[in-house]
């Protein structure tokens, strides 16, 4: 008996913990979609994950992926997507932290999305006023793979190139391989023909509430893994107010109940997208 | 719950909104933004930015516009409109993005409203005859109809007997369903009103106010006599509150936006209509040969503005002109424009001038914004030359606001046909006045100004069109690209020619209409019953603007730069024409 | 130069970057991985600090642990102006520590629902955000007769002290527990009159104020 009733969410794999944050043989309690779970992993590094109700005998299937454990508690609807560059062996991967917002899962998905807060909520960091435009950019649903695609997204930061000192646009790229995952690509500072990754795979634990687990795939020789998670966390540490803020917590997928410009394209395509699924966990479905 | 949807209640004190804040009410479930304007009017909007939910509790109040955190979408005073989006920034703002607001009665120190309350906001006949004098509010995790009944419980001593013990306190339902409270100690007596909000199902705030303001050196002891009092109330009211099962919370209806801000919406208005009623509540001497007119609606509100917006004014005499509006952002209770009495005036600035008088009802377009101002330069640089500091001084007004930099040249004949001095006055060094210059002294004097182009920068120009032309040529020398330069126009001055005939097709409405010589495309669709807005009707004010799917334009107007005009893909309906024989229009 | 084991999302060492910014004061920030690497609790950090607990101040040698401690100590040794925490008034002083023993009460009660909400820890949650209300019903209490009395900050100074700065982070990042400052609206424009000092500075989960309006700040600068 499930609380969720969503198959389509029941349905998809989740990252519930950090391998790098578990030791061997100690059990860890999380909760995904309202139920209690434990989770495992033994000296050789196979996970294990039950649900705390029924107990270690039926275990669920379970994978190790990215640096997470992932689970599923329905009957898993394909793999987990790919993210090629995680397995190019001169990057840098890490969990950068795992961070309970009080949100539902596709508002944080869509706040991923979005570039034109980055002068307001980062400022000097990822954006600077008065450079606020976002301009023109490209956004569609790969048919093939099931997910949303933007590129040619381009956004102005201060101090974008260490060498110059000066701000300068920086290249996106965004990808949306699950509902509640979000995979970006940025220019890397220290190849330009490269882009570092950050992905968000977000577990919901209810309707409104989720646990952002973080994960970075960079070329940065500079830093050391520390600054790069503290980096990571300070960026998300300033989008959380925002979210925890939005009303009503859950994304309304009616196209009358926000106003939406051109910016907004790729929140668009991700809500039109959500209610093609049939998604009803943690958003506001659209009256038929 | 719709009952008390028709109430007026008190939400805020008046002491709750110093400016420059937000307060965070909420009644009946809905939560509100409350602030203060620095002219003092009292918004209380729906705690919800339009674009993405956020609460613009936490938003924040420059005094004239309120600002979300998320995006820096700026909502103005009074009005609710959005006036800015920086996300794109060369585009004016549909005026009809509009917060919900809800009415706001500020007296007895205490803000007032409601969801959709039933007329006036109640009148009480205790307060009349004193000062009130409004107590701590205590917020309470009770349901009101709880909190109310435990208020006749309360007791309290006289303001003037405050330290001693004995007073008798006698209730009773008071106006608004208020609780009224007398408490009679020997020969003195106060009254004391309490107001129970209702935040929630299950939260209440108890606003009291004492009909008589009590002696100064008494103030304090009687706020911390009733806050000390009122609390232990709240404690008792609490308690019992808990072992009673929660009540589900109130579900405030969330409404949808119009249909046209689904989607970034396209401009839709129509013809060159005149909806608003405006009055002349002052006409003055703006400047020598100048008259500002400052108009203010008959009914309810004037709708939002943007700095660069006109509005076209109906004349008594029938004629209709095009007005910058002059004003800062925020200042939402009235326009103001600039009227120069033009020596060749066919008749309209004479008219303003000579015949309308203070008092007089005119009607007027809503504001329309073909000279968008975008704030996200490095620099902006304004040019006015004469009156064309109309539309400048409300752009210059709102960069300074938001201490954007810029600056304003303000080629004048002399000090006294400067406009609006008191306004200049306002915008301290920005202002950079040059008097006196002939056109090849003008010319000299913007070769300086124009010099140090960087990307980035901006350019605003308005004046007259011999230096408008000088202002653009200059600008193009010194390397400053098409789309960093930006003017209006009073009026064209292009001799039309009208000599061609051609056919135009309709995309969208799939029709195809001939335009013969003599005729404008305007005028062609109008015949046909396509209703297309306008305002100028010279190919000025780019009102008319309209996309070009194929075909080659024949362009007469002065709206569009260079590099629009090479481009053919849009066209001013009211004068320009065709070059090829045929022309589609995305209408 | 100081050194400041700092971790950005600690309310904690937060109030310290704070308060060397408004005092301009230099200082070398150590990042800590306090979440998820637990770095505050490793062999070498315990070695800095026995209480495994962050902030913790090196000056040229001189190591201090615990928040308000710091605070003082930056004041005593930095402030010109002698107003923020001024040792020749008892009665000031008095109310001063009152309020940081206070600001302690806040940090147990609001810094743990959010270290719970956001990082996961193992509190009792509802206590955790009871006790907060209960100590912000007292705090919103204080502020509004302040108010009325013309004072802006908690101890009744015409300046602000370390008081101010003690109490400040985890009142304004108690929304990330659950604990909404809707019914304090003393705390709120107290908390808005914080943000318009001079040299005020952000830290994640907090938003800067706009512009004061202009006759406070002719009263900041007077």
């Amino acid at each position: 008996m499930t609380v969720c009733t969503d198959k389509t969410v029941l349905d998809q794999w989740y990252a519930i913990g950090a391998v790098a944050e578990m030791e061997a043989g100690v059990e860890s309690h999380t909760i995904l979609l309202e139920e209690a779970l434990c989770y495992a992993i033994d000296g050789l590094g196979i996970p294990r994950a039950w649900r705390q109700s029924v107990g270690e005998q039926n275990p669920l299937p379970v994978q190790c992926a990215y640096g997470y454990v992932w689970t599923c508690l329905g009957e898993p609807s394909g793999d987990i997507f790919t993210i090629p560059e995680f397995f190019e062996t001169d990057r840098r991967n890490m969990n950068a932290a795992s961070i309970g917002v009080n949100v539902s899962a596709p508002r944080a998905i869509e706040n991923f999305l979005d570039m034109g807060h980055f002068p307001y909520v980062h400022t000097d960091i990822l954006g600077v006023e008065p450079h606020t435009e976002v301009k023109e950019y490209d956004v569609e649903i790969s048919e093939k793979n099931d997910e949303i695609l933007a590129t040619r997204c381009r956004f102005f930061q201060p101090m974008a190139s260490t060498a110059s000192g000066g701000g300068a646009d920086v290249e996106y790229v965004y990808r949306v391989p699950h509902p509640f995952c979000s995979v970006l690509y940025k220019s890397s500072p220290m190849d330009e023909s490269r882009m570092d990754v950050i992905a968000v795979f977000l577990q919901p634990v209810d309707q409104e509430h989720i646990r952002a687990h973080m994960m970075l795939s960079v070329l940065d020789e500079a830093n050391d893994d520390k600054t790069i998670r503290m980096f990571q966390q300070t960026i998300f540490g300033q989008d959380k107010p925002i979210l925890e803020n939005q009303f009503p917590k859950r994304l309304p997928l009616d196209p009358r109940a926000e106003t939406p410009i051109r910016a907004d394209k790729s929140a668009i395509t991700y809500r039109r997208w959500l209610s093609r699924k049939g998604i009803s966990y943690g958003v506001i479905p659209a009256a038929a | 719950m719709e009952t008390l949807q028709r109430n007026w209640y008190p939400i805020a004190s008046s002491s709750d909104l110093p400016f420059r804040h937000t307060f965070h009410g909420q009644l009946l479930g809905r939560e509100f933004a409350v602030w203060r304007a620095d002219d003092g009017y009292v918004n209380v909007w729906e705690n919800r930015c339009l674009h993405r939910g956020v609460r613009l509790s936490i938003g924040i109040n420059d005094g004239a516009e309120l600002k979300c955190q998320y995006h820096g979408w700026r909502y103005a005073n009074r009005t609710a409109g959005c006036t800015y989006i920086p996300a794109h920034p060369a585009d004016a703002p549909a005026r009809t993005i509009c917060n919900r607001t809800y009415p706001a009665v500020e007296q007895y120190g205490l803000i007032w409203s409601g969801e959709s309350p039933d007329g006036e906001p109640p009148q009480i006949a205790e307060f009349d005859s004193g000062v009130p004098f409004a107590l701590r509010p205590i917020p309470v995790n009770a349901p009101a109809d709880l909190v109310a009944s435990k208020l006749g419980e309360y007791t309290f001593q006289p303001s003037a007997r405050i330290d001693g013990d004995g007073a008798t306190v006698q209730s009773e339902i008071g106006p608004a369903g208020c609780i009224s409270l007398m408490s009679a100690e020997d020969d003195v007596a106060s009254r004391v009103l309490f107001f129970v909000q209702p935040v929630d199902s299950n939260r209440s705030v108890i606003r009291g106010v004492l009909c008589e303001c009590p002696e100064p050196p008494d103030e304090h002891a009687v706020l911390m006599h009733h806050n000390q009092r009122v609390s232990a109330l709240r404690d008792l009211i609490e308690a019992e509150a808990v072992k009673l099962p929660t009540p589900e919370p109130m579900q405030p209806v969330i409404h949808r936006v119009s249909e046209e801000l689904a989607s970034m919406p396209q401009q839709t208005l129509s013809g060159r209509t005149a909806p608003l009623r405006v009055q002349v509540s002052r006409k003055w001497d703006a400047a020598d040969g100048i008259a500002g007119i400052e108009l203010t609606a008959v009914n309810g509100q004037l709708p939002t503005f943007q700095p660069g917006a006109h509005i076209d004014v109906h004349m008594p005499n029938g004629l209709v002109r095009q007005y910058s509006l002059t004003n800062g952002p925020g200042e939402t209770q009235s326009y103001t424009i600039g009227v120069k009495l033009e020596p060749d005036s066919r008749g309209g600035s004479q008219c303003m001038h000579e015949d309308v008088r203070q008092g007089d009802v005119l009607a007027i377009s809503e504001p329309r914004n073909n000279f968008p101002l975008r704030r996200d330069a490095i620099e902006t640089l304004f040019v006015a030359g004469g009156i064309g500091i109309t539309p400048l001084l409300s752009m210059a007004r709102a960069l300074g606001h938001s201490n954007l930099p810029h600056e304003l040249h303000y080629f004048a004949q002399s000090g006294q046909h400067m406009a609006f001095p008191d306004v200049l006055a306002s915008l301290d060094e920005a202002l950079v006045p040059h008097l006196g210059l002939d056109p090849q002294a003008t010319g000299k004097q913007l070769d300086k100004l124009l010099g140090g182009y960087e990307p980035a920068m901006h350019l605003y120009v308005c004046g007259p069109g011999p230096m408008l032309e000088a202002t653009r040529r200059i600008a193009a020398e010194h390397g400053w690209p098409d789309e960093s330069v930006h003017f209006e126009y009073f009026k064209n001055t292009n001799e039309i020619d009208d000599s061609s005939s051609f056919e135009i097709d309709l995309a969208r409405s799939v029709m195809t209409l001939q335009v013969p010589a003599g005729k404008t495309i305007l005028e062609v669709l109008r015949d046909s019953g396509v209703d297309v807005p306008s305002s100028c009707e010279q190919g000025a004010c780019g009102t008319c603007m309209t996309t070009v799917l194929e075909g080659e334009p024949d362009h007469q107007d002065v709206y569009l730069n260079e590099s629009e005009k090479s481009s053919g893909d849009c066209i001013m309906t009211c004068v320009s024409r065709a070059k090829s024989d045929r022309l589609v229009l995305d209408i | 130069m100081i050194k400041l084991y700092d971790y950005e999302l600690s309310g904690n060492c937060y109030k310290l970057r704070l308060f060397m910014n408004i005092l301009d004061v230099e200082y070398e920030p150590v990042a800590i991985d306090f979440y998820p690497g637990k770095e505050h609790k490793s062999e070498w950090f315990l070695k800095i600090n026995p209480l495994g607990q962050l902030p913790v101040l090196n000056d040229d040698g001189f190591v201090l642990r615990d928040a308000q401690a710091i605070l003082v100590y930056l004041a005593s040794k930095f402030d010109r102006s002698g107003k923020w925490y001024p040792t020749d008034q008892p009665e000031l002083l008095g109310a001063i520590n009152q309020w940081m023993a206070f600001s302690d009460g806040i940090t147990s009660t609001s810094s743990a629902a959010r270290l719970h909400d956001g990082l996961f820890y193992d509190f009792d949650i509802e206590a955790c955000r009871a006790g907060a209300h209960r100590l912000f019903r007292i705090l919103d209490e204080h502020l509004w007769f302040e108010e009325k009395q013309g004072n802006s900050w908690l101890c009744s100074a015409d300046h602000p002290t370390i008081a101010d700065i003690a109490c400040f982070p985890y009142v304004i990042l108690s929304e990330e527990g659950g604990i909404s400052r809707q019914d304090y609206p003393a705390i709120r424009r107290w908390t808005d009159r914080v943000k318009r000092i001079p040299g005020f500075m952000v830290m994640s989960g907090v938003f800067p104020a706009g512009p004061a309006f202009k006759q406070q700040n002719q009263e900041m600068s007077a």
